[in-house]
């Protein structure tokens, strides 16, 4: 998961034809690194050819068809297909076999061999280094990030932050007019390209005429996390005025 | 409290400056409300001096709004002044929640002609305490016309208006003036939300204060309440221009915010047999304009910060504020005054603080456009 | 409209490659700064920098021989003005410190109210200011220079002919004004990166600026506008311990047929911006000065009431001058010694590298 987007900018480069490579040289240093089954052949005997993605970590085994035979442009393209949606996955180490009769298995990491369809549900072997998050480590992570948001919300409607007795949420209630979504942006009141920690410090500063918090400060990080939460889902616009 | 001094005795103070005159501002900075009385004007002039109180406090210039107040026009019958939401904290006079009142206290004395009355908008205190609401007063005896107050949520739910009621007297009332009907709602009950969950009164008192904070209820006029408005309406003839000081607005336009009154539609219909009815109302910090039926609503400004204008419900008639620049503490903040016309309606003037006064004539709001241009 | 946003588009790619070449002239504009605004019409020559350097330094141009651009605008004092408030004419006293004309082309309005809004304009003013250059009208300012012979070639060849028009003068004094560019000081290369460039004290002043003493939010440092000023009108007060802000608007409002009197008048001048827009958010406000060479353009403050810089800080960290107009961002500072210190240290690295090239220019003067 956490390196799906790499590959969604990996994957205009890889359109075309430049993803497949493959040559006797590299296919042996490669096929000594697949699973023994593989790199001896299709486990009926039949001859079979291996296909490798330019980033050496995902390979399609095609059977039925010889080391040094050419694929035809419609398994070619079946092949290309194929290796093109398994590193939109994962960065894992996956290979593919497509057998005689067209059926497609798949193993990631030398794990067993599991049945995939292309086009349809992806296999839980690809996700996240093999394993769906469990609904109880996703209610493990939002009770935390529960926990600093509201935190932030504390503290963003306490005078605790300034020295006047002003709130954040005095001039932002619900945190309204925040628009955390658009910074980095030039501040008029910086006079200069500011994030939104920065400005966060001006107010702090300024209308609270309190001190300034140090970047790491916990309260800041509970601030911001409030302040973004409350804008989750709207479209990251940098710069917007 | 008001000093009559000239430029040249102020002059001479200064000149004059002294060390127990430095103690005695000094402790002026941290002075309460009985430690405020003693001083002398000696020593409000070399205040004054160091900046802080205003010098006008001391009535040294006339002023008027920069806008020519036509005290002839031929359709004006009378005005009023008012003052709105000063969310005081009781921490001396040069809190910038105090020093926001004095301004406002100047300007309106400034007005020339003085207004009939004033006006005081609700939320006078932030917490509801005591030496807020005390604080509040003594500010606003500087004011040089008389004074009509009005309930508002944060004066209310610490101990529910006891202290308010006792220094004010009662949160509705109604008074006639020069052939106009006035009223005074206290139109920011809320239905019992703290017995049930064992809050204590500042608990109470604090969610009320956070405008976002949904563990309150809704404001409402409330129905023991309705039965006295209508009771009070019956006396009164149906040409007879009626003006509606409310601190919630009377209409719905946010309900998260409480920009909202949830029986408005049954005080509206109370009031809409009448020609001619104006309702002021405080809350929502911001130009804000309205009109349903033949009511018209005219939001006040605060003196101590300014709100945003809600993500939806704007009414169509409102010509919104330029965003307020948190650098400048009096950006969107300010005062103002209405006009009660002579054909029973009112022209709202906001008096915005560093910026252009802004207008909203019944002329206006009748021809469903926003005049007056931007308000910055 | 088209022409001078091509010629400003030339100009700014020009700019790009770090110097900007109008006419003939190359204005000395490090790269990443916009260039000044040049007026389609008025290009910079220089023939024209020449004639306009010989009328910015002619007194001739006032009523009694006495008074020219310099005499105000003094190349000594970096081109503004040491005393108060100028002197004109038979030692008239105006209401106002000059300010530097060094820079000043970067600017987009001139004058403390900003009611010219370009350098030529602002030239044709102190002619006719009875406490300044005194003449009775331009036609006068045009005979007197037609008259004098050694004007002649340097019209010619500035523009074409001999032809003395108030335009040409102004055009001229404008183009030589334009030269009187310099960003270039230490602050300039310390924010490039150079953290020698400037002391300890002047870098703690820099944190105070952007900081507790709020000096950023008005007169903020912005790579390509590196003037300190935001260009806008604040009224912080000065002058209001002297006049009534409320009784000069008054008399403004019951007379508005007088105001372009008004805006020399005694008093009513401190209304500043109010004179021009007539809005009331206006009244007392005057421009923020840029901030570049200050520590040589004392005094301070449109009507030169402040002195020093020290007192200049003093000034703001009491809030400035309490009046009902006050700009609501003005508020006591609470600074420390130490810290006002760090803030004048700060300020004199605003003092180009290269002043003492145009102070050379003084060496020009006849008086």
């Amino acid at each position: 998961m956490k390196t799906r987007w790499m590959f969604g900018l990996a994957l205009p480069a890889l359109l075309g034809a430049a993803l497949l490579a493959w040559s006797e040289g590299g296919v042996e240093t490669a096929l000594a690194r697949l699973p023994v089954a593989v790199a001896a052949g299709a486990e009926d005997g039949f001859a079979s050819r291996t296909v490798w993605a330019c980033d050496q970590r995902k390979a399609v085994v095609v059977e039925g068809v010889r080391p040094d035979e050419k694929l035809s442009p419609a398994k070619a393209q079946q092949v290309a297909d194929l290796l093109m949606d398994l590193m939109r996955y994962c960065n894992a180490e996956v290979v593919a076999r497509i057998a005689r009769d067209e059926v497609i298995t798949l193993s990631v990491d030398g794990l067993p061999f599991e049945h995939y369809v292309p086009g349809g549900p992806v296999p839980v072997q690809l996700v996240h280094g093999k394993a769906v998050h469990t609904p109880r480590e996703q209610a493990i992570w939002k009770a935390e990030l529960d926990k600093l948001v509201a935190e932030g919300d504390r503290l963003f409607h306490s005078d605790e932050i300034g020295t006047n007795g002003v709130a954040c949420a005095m001039c932002h209630p619900n945190a309204s007019n925040t628009h955390p979504e658009t910074y980095p942006k030039f501040q008029t009141q910086l006079k200069t390209v500011a994030l939104l920690r920065d400005m966060v410090n001006w107010c702090i500063i300024n209308p609270l005429e309190g001190k300034e918090l140090a970047e790491n400060d916990p309260k800041m990080k509970a601030l911001e996390a409030y302040i973004l939460n409350s804008r989750t889902g709207t479209a990251i616009a940098v710069g917007k005025h | 409290m008001s000093v009559n001094l000239t430029p040249k005795e102020l002059e001479r103070a200064l000149r004059e400056r002294s060390p127990e005159a430095e103690s005695e501002i000094r402790s002026l900075l941290n002075c309460d409300r009985r430690h405020f009385l003693k001083v002398s004007a000696k020593f409000a002039a070399l205040a004054a001096a160091a900046g802080v109180i205003q010098p006008h406090a001391f009535q040294l210039v006339e002023a008027a709004y920069a806008q020519p107040v036509a005290a002839g026009s031929p359709d004006v019958a009378f005005r009023f002044a008012y003052i709105s939401d000063s969310h005081l904290y009781a921490r001396g006079m040069t809190h910038r929640f105090a020093k926001a009142v004095l301004k406002a206290v100047e300007d309106v004395n400034a007005l020339d002609p003085q207004p009939d009355f004033v006006l005081y908008g609700g939320d006078l205190a932030q917490l509801g305490r005591a030496n807020e609401l005390e604080l509040g007063q003594q500010l606003l005896k500087g004011l040089k016309a008389p004074v009509r107050m009005m309930v508002g949520e944060h004066d209310w739910y610490l101990d529910m208006g006891d202290k308010w009621k006792s220094m004010f007297g009662p949160d509705r009332y109604s008074f006639d003036h020069k052939g106009v009907h006035f009223i005074t709602l206290n139109s920011v009950v809320e239905k019992d939300f703290w017995t049930a969950n064992g809050y204590t009164p500042e608990q109470r008192m604090n969610i009320v204060a956070g405008l976002d904070d949904g563990r309150q209820s809704r404001f409402e006029v409330g129905e023991e309440q309705r039965d006295w408005l209508k009771k009070d309406l019956a006396k009164v003839n149906k040409k007879t221009p009626i003006v509606v000081f409310s601190h919630s607005p009377l209409y719905k336009y946010y309900k998260n915010w409480n920009f909202w009154t949830d029986d408005a539609e049954q005080v509206q219909a109370l009031l809409q047999p009448f020609q001619n009815v104006s309702v002021i109302h405080g809350h929502t910090h911001q130009l804000l304009t309205n009109r349903i039926g033949n009511i018209s609503f005219h939001g006040m400004l605060s003196t101590a910060w300014p709100w945003p204008y809600a993500p939806e419900g704007l009414p169509k008639l409102t010509l919104q504020m330029e965003r307020p620049d948190p650098f400048n503490q009096l950006d969107g903040c300010g005062d103002g005054r209405v006009d009660a016309l002579k054909n029973g309606q009112v022209d709202k003037h906001y008096n915005l603080w560093d910026r252009n006064p802004h207008s909203v004539t019944y002329a206006a709001l009748k021809a469903g456009i926003q005049g007056g241009g931007p308000s910055y | 409209m088209l022409k001078a946003a091509s010629s400003l588009c030339a100009a700014l790619l020009l700019a790009l490659a770090g110097t900007v070449s109008a006419g003939e002239v190359t204005l000395p504009v490090p790269s990443g700064v916009l260039p000044p605004m040049i007026p389609d019409g008025n290009p910079v020559t220089s023939e024209k920098v020449a004639l306009g350097q010989k009328l910015y330094f002619d007194p001739r141009l006032s009523k009694d021989d006495t008074v020219s651009c310099a005499t105000c605008h003094d190349p000594l004092h970096a081109f503004a003005e040491p005393r108060p408030v100028s002197l004109g004419v038979g030692g008239a006293k105006g209401a106002r410190n000059a300010p530097t004309v060094l820079n000043a082309a970067f600017l987009q309005e001139q004058f403390w109210d900003g009611r010219a809004l370009t350098l030529e304009e602002q030239a044709k003013g102190p002619m006719l200011n009875p406490v300044e250059m005194a003449m009775p009208d331009h036609a006068a300012v045009e005979k007197k220079v037609q008259a004098l012979p050694e004007y002649a070639p340097l019209f010619e060849s500035a523009f074409g002919d001999e032809k003395v028009t108030i335009d040409r003068i102004v055009q001229a004094i404008a183009s030589f004004e334009r030269t009187l560019i310099s960003v270039e000081a230490p602050i300039d290369r310390f924010l490039a990166g150079d953290t020698k460039a400037i002391s300890a004290a002047a870098q703690r002043g820099w944190e105070l600026f952007n900081g507790k003493a709020r000096c950023n939010t008005c007169h903020g440092h912005v790579g390509a506008f590196p003037l300190f000023t935001d260009e806008q009108y604040h009224n912080i007060g000065v002058a209001a311990k002297e006049v009534s802000f409320e009784d000069l608007a008054r008399q403004v409002q019951q007379h508005p047929e007088r105001l372009d009197k008004l805006t020399h008048a005694p008093g009513v001048n401190q209304l500043g911006r109010f004179l021009v827009t007539k809005e009331q958010k206006d009244i007392g406000a005057f421009k923020t000065t840029h901030l570049r060479n200050v520590a040589k353009t004392a005094p301070y403050m449109h009507d030169g009431s402040e002195a020093t810089l020290a007192l200049v800080i003093e000034f703001y960290n009491r809030g400035g001058n309490p009046n009902p107009f006050l700009d609501g961002g003005m508020r006591p500072l609470a600074l420390t010694e130490t810290e006002k210190a760090d803030l004048v240290a700060l300020l004199e690295t605003f003092t180009s590298d290269d002043l003492a090239r145009f102070e050379k220019l003084a060496e020009h003067k006849t008086k």
